[in-house]
């Protein structure tokens, strides 16, 4: 099993150009951190007008940033929208390719298509559509990595032939990833022979079955990229301490300000009813699960808030489940101080992360390499 | 933490509706027609929203009229302009304002739900191309919208927010303002969706001066049965609702 960070950036009010500059600066001094440690992976997501709770609407100039700071961690397009309207396919393929070039060849790139009303709505994008435009997006991506000359028509973009310069670094190309949070999804990144980058938190019964049906159906894939990444990635929460209820108190703090601030966005179904968007989505689950009260007991089913022996057991249930890898967000509107933050890590690396040691590197189980 | 509503309590107190208690029966109200046009509004609204509660990112309303063919006061149709937030985590459209077409439903839907309705001239017109509605108090047009070529959508897709309304309802010998949350239940049986269009919105009379129809989201019509519940929760109108909830009995059918 392999460990890495996600960030979603979340800047607390008030918002001051100290502020959000804190928020940054205390995310690269924890990936150089991870670096040093041994994580393997930083993922950053896109994500636009969703104050408080993400304010990293260019992940590719963080990702860079990171890139810059840091010798061997990989850096994650958590995701890109693949939605025309947010990103012209021809940039995705050119700023992707750059950051490979400038990472060294440490790029992985997860997809998506947005799933709130606030993002969809601010740029004007069909909901209905966005499937499809995804779909579009990631059987064209590895062509225009690859190929020597590329044109294109389809139904939501189209180019006459050019050359799409610079290539990608890593041979074939990066691992690519489909961001999974509706039920269903997972089924989408089989059939393309996608990464299943699962954006949901705990739940073990439910992200079992689901792993399950991915693992049967990625054997027949028809792959969109020149080879199938079949590796299964979730989302946690980390802290971890040596006294196991103050880490739990203060995980679960974390955790609660996260999903209440999840809960203010408008889930694209919400507002716009879409066969596109059948299912709630994440925010429905962290409505459940943020404070409130109807907020459940099965809320901390699976996270990773404890003492290092209690981390250790929850993440062997998650490897047991069969998730290759787990990206932990650290914070959330700042609520941990910054010492903490890099005090758990620390810990996380020094006492958990033995016990899940002697595995293959991700990005050699991926099949892409630099 | 996300912002609060800015509500000035003394604003409004004049015109809410007064509940003798919070015993209300439930309505059952089957074979309705609901539509229900949602659209973006200017972030000043938030000074219609209580303190209790969180705006939308980004604000937006919607417009509600129900058409009932049976109900304990007869049939009726119900216009509602409703303020979208948060009730803590939990999505919720804050009422208004409110017409009902006809006296027996305004007085029953004041007195048992504590809505702000008003009655007046509520019209709900299906053509084959369009769905639209009406309202008119004292010779004046306050709402004029309609639902443009709608096309069948699956009912399930169809996501109905709750209520919440300000009144002035007794609780522990105290009469005063309260929010009451009204969560209806919905069976919808054909749904369809389109453009929303609104020709006539006249905020004061939906007591919501800052409020203007901007980024016009979708249109909705269903059929579906639906009803009125027993009250269930209560919510103190100038605190967080995750402090200020009480929950006054177990379940709608108690």
């Amino acid at each position: 099993m392999k460990f890495g960070l996600f960030y979603e950036l979340s800047v607390p009010r008030p918002w001051t150009r100290e502020s959000e500059r804190t928020v940054y600066q205390n995310a690269l001094e924890q990936v150089r951190l991870a670096d040093e440690l041994g994580f393997d992976q930083v993922w950053a997501v896109e994500h636009h007008f969703l104050e408080e709770y993400s304010h990293c609407p260019a992940p590719e100039l963080f990702l860079t940033a990171c890139a810059m700071i840091t010798k061997r961690i990989r850096v994650g397009h958590g995701i890109v929208i693949c939605v025309p309207e947010f990103n012209h396919p021809i940039k995705i393929a050119e700023r992707t390719a750059v950051l490979d070039i400038l990472s060294g060849g440490r790029l992985e790139v997860g997809t998506g298509r947005s799933a709130t009303w606030t993002e969809l709505g601010g740029f004007r994008a069909n909901p209905d559509t966005t499937k499809k435009s995804w779909d579009e997006f990631v059987r064209c991506l590895p062509k225009m990595w690859t190929q020597e000359t590329y044109s294109y028509e389809g139904e939501f973009w189209s180019m006459p032939e050019r050359t799409i310069v610079p290539k990608v670094y890593q041979r074939p190309h990066p691992p690519l990833w489909v961001a999974v949070t509706s039920p269903g999804t997972e089924l989408d990144a089989a059939e393309r022979g996608l990464g299943s980058l699962g954006l949901t938190f705990g739940q073990f019964a439910e992200q079992e079955k689901r792993i399950a049906e991915y693992r049967r159906r990625i054997r027949n894939c028809e792959p969109v990229g020149a080879f199938v990444n079949d590796q299964v990635s979730t989302v946690n929460f980390l802290y971890c301490h040596e006294d196991d209820t103050t880490a739990r108190t203060t995980g679960r703090r974390m955790a609660d300000t996260f999903n209440y601030l999840a809960s203010q966005l408008i889930s694209a179904r919400e507002a716009f009813p879409s066969r596109s968007y059948q299912s709630l989505g994440l925010l429905p689950q962290l409505r459940r699960q943020a404070t409130g009260p109807d907020a459940t007991e099965q809320a901390g089913e699976g996270l990773a808030f404890g003492g290092p022996q209690r981390v250790i057991h929850t993440l062997k249930r998650w490897e047991a489940v069969g998730v290759d890898r787990v990206n932990f967000l650290m914070n959330a509107m700042e609520v941990i101080p910054q010492a903490d933050v890099l005090a758990s890590l620390r810990l996380f690396a020094k006492e958990v992360m033995p016990a899940f040691a002697d595995e293959k590197p991700a990005s050699v189980a991926a099949g892409a390499g630099a | 933490m996300p912002t609060f509503g800015t509500l000035e309590l003394t604003s409004v107190v004049d015109r809410l509706a007064t509940m003798p208690d919070l015993d209300t029966e439930a309505w059952s109200l089957p074979g309705a027609e609901i539509l229900q046009l949602a659209f973006e509004v200017p972030r000043a609204t938030e000074t219609l929203l209580p303190r209790a509660m969180h705006p939308a990112i980004p604000p937006y309303a919607t417009i509600w009229v129900t058409r009932y063919t049976e109900s304990p006061v007869g049939p009726f149709t119900l216009a509602q302009l409703r303020l979208m937030g948060r009730a803590g985590a939990h999505p919720r459209g804050f009422v208004l304002g409110a017409v009902a077409s006809t006296e027996d439903a305004a007085r029953a839907l004041r007195e048992r739900w504590g809505l702000p309705v008003v009655p007046g001239r509520v019209t709900f017109t299906r053509r084959h191309d369009r769905v639209m509605a009406s309202v008119v108090r004292d010779g004046v047009t306050v709402l004029d919208c309609e639902l443009i070529d709608p096309e069948a959508i699956f009912g399930g897709d169809v996501q109905y927010i709750h209520s919440i309304t300000l009144a002035h309802a007794p609780l522990e010998g105290q009469t005063g303002p309260r929010l009451i949350q009204v969560d209806s239940r919905y069976t919808i049986k054909k749904a369809e969706r389109g453009r929303p269009r609104v020709s006539t919105l006249v905020a004061p009379a939906w007591g919501a001066g800052p409020l203007r129809a901007l980024n016009p989201i979708a249109a909705t019509v269903t059929s579906v049965d639906t009803d009125l519940p027993r009250i269930r929760f209560v919510m103190d109108v100038e605190i967080p609702v995750v402090r200020g909830t009480r929950r006054i009995r177990e379940s709608r059918e108690e």
